[in-house]
């Protein structure tokens, strides 16, 4: 393998000091302006309410329970949401009409 | 004739042997006139074999069956044997249907006794019985004793015969005892209790062979009137009036034997057997309880009163219990030999109380800490043996065991000084108690809650730190590099563990450290075995439930989903990148949340990290939108190859020790200042770093001046001089004085995370009560609250909530609070 380090030749032989090998650590969250759902006042980091009471988060990952922005860009757990429009197709926090700008994967 | 047979009076085979020999000849004579026509002849027969007999045997038996003959009146009697056997033969030869009856007579003239048969009769059975009262031999023999008996009671003259009887056994009692009580006061107890006993024998002998003459009369008069007693009880009652009636001879025998009952409790060798039949015969006479168990369990308690005070000063514990235990045996041994039974019970209760019962508070405390202290579990399964007999002994022991724990567990955990220890040393000392409840307490159940309700209760005397040296034992446990355990061993250690952490109170401080350590382990790479990991993770899951755990699985699952995206991303800058060919990049993606928070620091990173970084960065966001990506400088670990004169290293350093190191490679020479700015890095963070690298093991730079400190202008060369004998070599990072702040710091955050708890605990009591006075609201939440917290605190929090109008106090009454909605 080409950047395997014992087989690689350093490109510049001179250098004191190579930089081989870096295991990074970084967090992700999800990129929101209010970290919590205003539907279930739960921070969107985790589970909405119901899917913690229904304990989701054990069986499938949290894949289940993402985020999803509207054309507002509020964010909102897309479980919460999903209930919400079938009641009232707004935006819970500025009342425009509610449509899915993108989803958290 | 046997001791033991002799006290069977009423052994049925016996009186049959008796009445066998004496009635043989009946049989014989009987037999042979019947064995003609008996079968055949039926009622007629039956009549005929006993007029058969009749003439056949001799005068005096005549009157005996005479009788039966008046009982048949109808019938008429031929006289001869040969005449009736003559008519027997006619009544074979005669035809079928021609038959004749047989009419038997009566006797023309009744049968009478001689004269004076009665008044001969009773002199011949008083010399007789006499003669066997005084163990001489009888005249008349045996068989003709009975029939005379026989004959009497034939005669109606069973009465006077009775009569005559008792008055002569009891002429013999009152005569025998009269000698003994003449000789008895100069006597001896020891020869006393044998004479007595050796009469005592002799009478019943005695009685039984009176009783073999009688024996007639013992069936037929005594059986029909039920006030009398029979012959062998009416000796023995005899013999009990008279013996009770004497003080003196009663007096001294139980005395004597008392005397004799104590001299083997003090160790000598009595003769049992006489213990034995006398007891017998007390037994016998039924003057068992009246005249001799009261006494004897007087004499037993005075003994043993006084024998436990002395020995409880003189003996340690385990020697008294030793003691206990042998005298218990004794006493058995005793009943078994010749108590009577029905003594058994008061006995053996009155020997545990006197030995056991009265010492309990003293025996316990004085010897029960000592002998758990010294794992002494034969004497303490003794003691629990002889404390379960008497009453309140186990509860007492249960009590004693409770605080032994209570006080020696106390000591484990409040010292801080011990604190290194500590989870070890509860762990020997549950293993510890464990055995002695179930090895020595018979795994008593009441013992087993105590043991855990005790532990329970000393291992929260010291708030947190016992929960917090908890998760970091485990994590010592579950680092790699803890060498020597097998998996089995591993797994047996955090069930043992796993009892102490059930204990806890404060479960969330555990969590707390658990999880701190856990990122490190995974982060780091350093876990043992992942294995161990996961059911480590269940056995916390079974106990505190999913929602314990499950930030904890969480950090698991980031783990795996990291090595899946770096699998992932290497094929992408295979395919599409060359900047990061010669680094080889791993990245960990952590949820934020499931994970301890790390302060987020900002560093200059060379092109060297920012270019992968942003390349992965890039890839990350297109297969997971809508999240962001913040880089954790503090935490990761490079590997760096470096030339040195001695020839090429490879070193492990951090990432901030990197950083530095690459800084070298445009100019050999730094100042601290320099690196500062070209690095950025936080100031003490920084000075730690090159301090790492230049004064710690590896010396990979140097520094001007030489010290300890580095200080504001020290100036930093390479060391190409430097030689290891290892080509790998991981320098060490200088860890700040993490532990004490760090735990400062994982502490706060669990106190946080308890305050909000406490707040969402008294909005929903309060949801729901609408008002609430203080001392019920206070109450109500310790119930409900999982940790240990103070009042104090909770006030707090209960203003806190009124100042942010969850709650008001009511207007009227200051104590009282009111729900706000």
């Amino acid at each position: 393998m080409a950047d395997d380090p014992d087989n690689s030749v350093p490109a510049e032989p001179e250098k004191m000091f190579t930089l081989k090998r870096w295991n990074c650590v970084c967090f992700w969250n999800w990129d929101v302006e209010c970290d919590v759902c205003a539907i279930c006042r739960v921070q969107v980091m985790d589970s909405c309410l119901r899917c913690q009471a229904d304990n989701k988060r054990d069986v499938m990952g949290r894949q289940d329970c993402v985020v999803v922005w509207g054309e507002c860009n509020h964010s909102f757990h897309h479980c919460c949401m999903s209930l919400w429009v079938k009641q009232n197709n707004r935006c819970p926090l500025c009342q425009q009409e509610w449509s899915i700008q993108r989803m958290g994967k | 004739m046997s001791a033991a047979k002799k006290y069977k009076p009423m052994d049925t085979t016996e009186l049959n042997e008796n009445t066998e020999n004496i009635t043989a000849c009946l049989k014989k004579v009987e037999n042979a006139a019947a064995a003609a026509a008996a079968s055949t002849l039926g009622r007629s027969a039956f009549a005929a074999q006993n007029m058969n007999s009749a003439a056949s045997t001799n005068g005096e038996r005549l009157p005996n069956f005479s009788k039966l003959g008046g009982h048949h009146g109808e019938i008429r009697t031929a006289s001869t044997t040969s005449n009736l056997l003559n008519r027997m033969g006619a009544i074979h030869n005669s035809k079928p249907g021609d038959v004749k009856k047989i009419v038997i007579k009566n006797f023309k003239a009744k049968p009478t006794l001689p004269d004076n048969y009665s008044e001969d009769t009773y002199v011949k059975l008083e010399e007789a019985v006499i003669a066997i009262q005084l163990s001489k031999p009888i005249k008349y023999s045996l068989e003709e004793l009975y029939q005379a008996v026989v004959n009497m009671c034939s005669h109606k003259m069973d009465a006077q015969l009775y009569a005559k009887l008792k008055e002569l056994t009891e002429q013999h009692v009152k005569r025998n005892i009269k000698i003994k009580e003449l000789t008895g006061g100069s006597l001896d107890k020891l020869v006393l209790l044998e004479k007595i006993n050796h009469w005592w024998l002799s009478f019943c002998q005695q009685m039984i062979m009176i009783r073999s003459i009688f024996l007639y009369m013992d069936r037929t008069y005594v059986l029909q009137n039920s006030s009398i007693h029979s012959i062998w009880d009416m000796g023995l009652d005899l013999f009990r009036i008279h013996f009770a009636q004497n003080n003196v001879v009663q007096k001294r025998t139980v005395d004597g034997l008392l005397t004799l009952i104590e001299k083997e409790r003090q160790g000598s060798t009595v003769d049992r057997g006489l213990l034995k039949s006398l007891v017998r015969m007390l037994c016998d006479l039924q003057i068992y309880t009246s005249s001799f168990e009261e006494k004897f369990l007087d004499a037993t308690n005075q003994l043993y009163k006084a024998e436990s005070q002395r020995k409880m000063q003189e003996l340690e514990v385990p020697e008294y219990l030793q003691h206990v235990n042998k005298r218990l045996a004794e006493e058995n041994e005793r009943l078994l030999h010749y108590l009577d039974s029905s003594t058994k019970h008061p006995l053996i209760y009155n020997v545990e109380k006197e030995l056991l019962a009265e010492h309990l508070t003293t025996i316990l405390q004085k010897g029960l800490d000592s002998l758990l202290e010294d794992n002494r579990l034969n004497d303490l399964t003794l003691l629990y043996g002889l404390l379960s007999r008497v009453k309140n002994g186990t509860s007492e022991l249960c009590g004693n065991f409770n605080g032994y724990i209570k006080k020696k567990g106390r000591t484990i955990v409040i010292d801080p000084e011990k604190d290194k220890s500590m989870v070890q040393d509860l762990l020997d000392f549950k293993d510890k108690m464990d055995i002695i409840v179930r090895n020595c307490f018979e795994h008593n159940e009441k013992f087993t809650n105590s043991l855990r309700e005790a532990f329970e209760f000393f291992i929260n005397q010291r708030a947190n730190k016992p929960a917090e040296l908890i998760a970091k034992y485990v994590d010592m446990k579950l680092r790699s590099g803890n060498k020597g355990t097998t998996d089995e061993e591993l797994e047996k250690t955090l069930d043992k563990i796993m009892v102490l952490f059930r204990f806890i109170h404060g479960k969330d401080v555990f969590e707390a450290f658990y999880k701190k350590d856990l990122a490190k382990r995974l982060l780091v790479g350093k876990s043992a075995s992942v294995d161990s990991e996961k059911s480590m993770l269940s056995k916390l899951k079974q106990e505190c439930g999913g929602g314990f755990t499950s930030k904890l699985e969480g950090m698991f699952k980031d783990m795996e989903l990291s090595r899946d995206i770096n699998i992932a991303f290497r094929g992408h800058a295979l395919s599409n990148n060359r900047d990061v060919h010669n680094l080889d990049l791993s990245v960990s993606i952590l949820t934020m949340g499931y994970w301890p928070t790390y302060a987020p620091t900002e560093v200059t990173m060379p092109p060297q990290f920012i270019n992968p970084q942003q390349i992965f960065n890039k890839f990350y966001l297109e297969k997971h939108s809508g999240r962001k990506l913040q880089w954790q400088p503090t935490l990761g670990n490079c590997m760096l190859r470096a030339q040195f004169d001695a020839g090429p290293k490879e070193l492990m350093v951090s990432l901030f020790q990197a950083l530095v190191l690459l800084l070298f490679n445009d100019k050999t020479a730094l100042s601290y200042e320099e690196i500062l700015a070209a690095t950025s890095i936080e100031d003490g963070e920084l000075r730690r770093t090159l301090q790492s690298l230049a004064c710690g093991r590896a010396r990979v730079i140097t520094k001007t001046p030489k010290g300890r400190d580095i200080e504001d202008g020290d100036q930093f060369d390479f060391n190409d001089e430097f030689t290891n004998k290892l080509f790998r070599i991981k320098i060490n990072q200088i860890q700040m004085k993490e532990t004490n702040e760090e735990q400062k710091a994982t502490e706060e955050r669990v106190f946080q995370d308890r305050q909000y708890q406490i707040d969402a605990a008294i909005v929903r009591i309060m949801k729901m009560r609408k008002t609430l006075s203080h001392n019920l609201l206070i109450t109500e939440l310790f119930n409900q609250l999982t940790f240990p917290v103070k009042p104090a605190d909770l006030k707090k929090r209960i203003e806190s909530l009124i100042d942010r109008d969850y709650m008001e106090r009511d207007k009227d009454n200051q104590n009282q609070y009111n729900y706000v909605a």
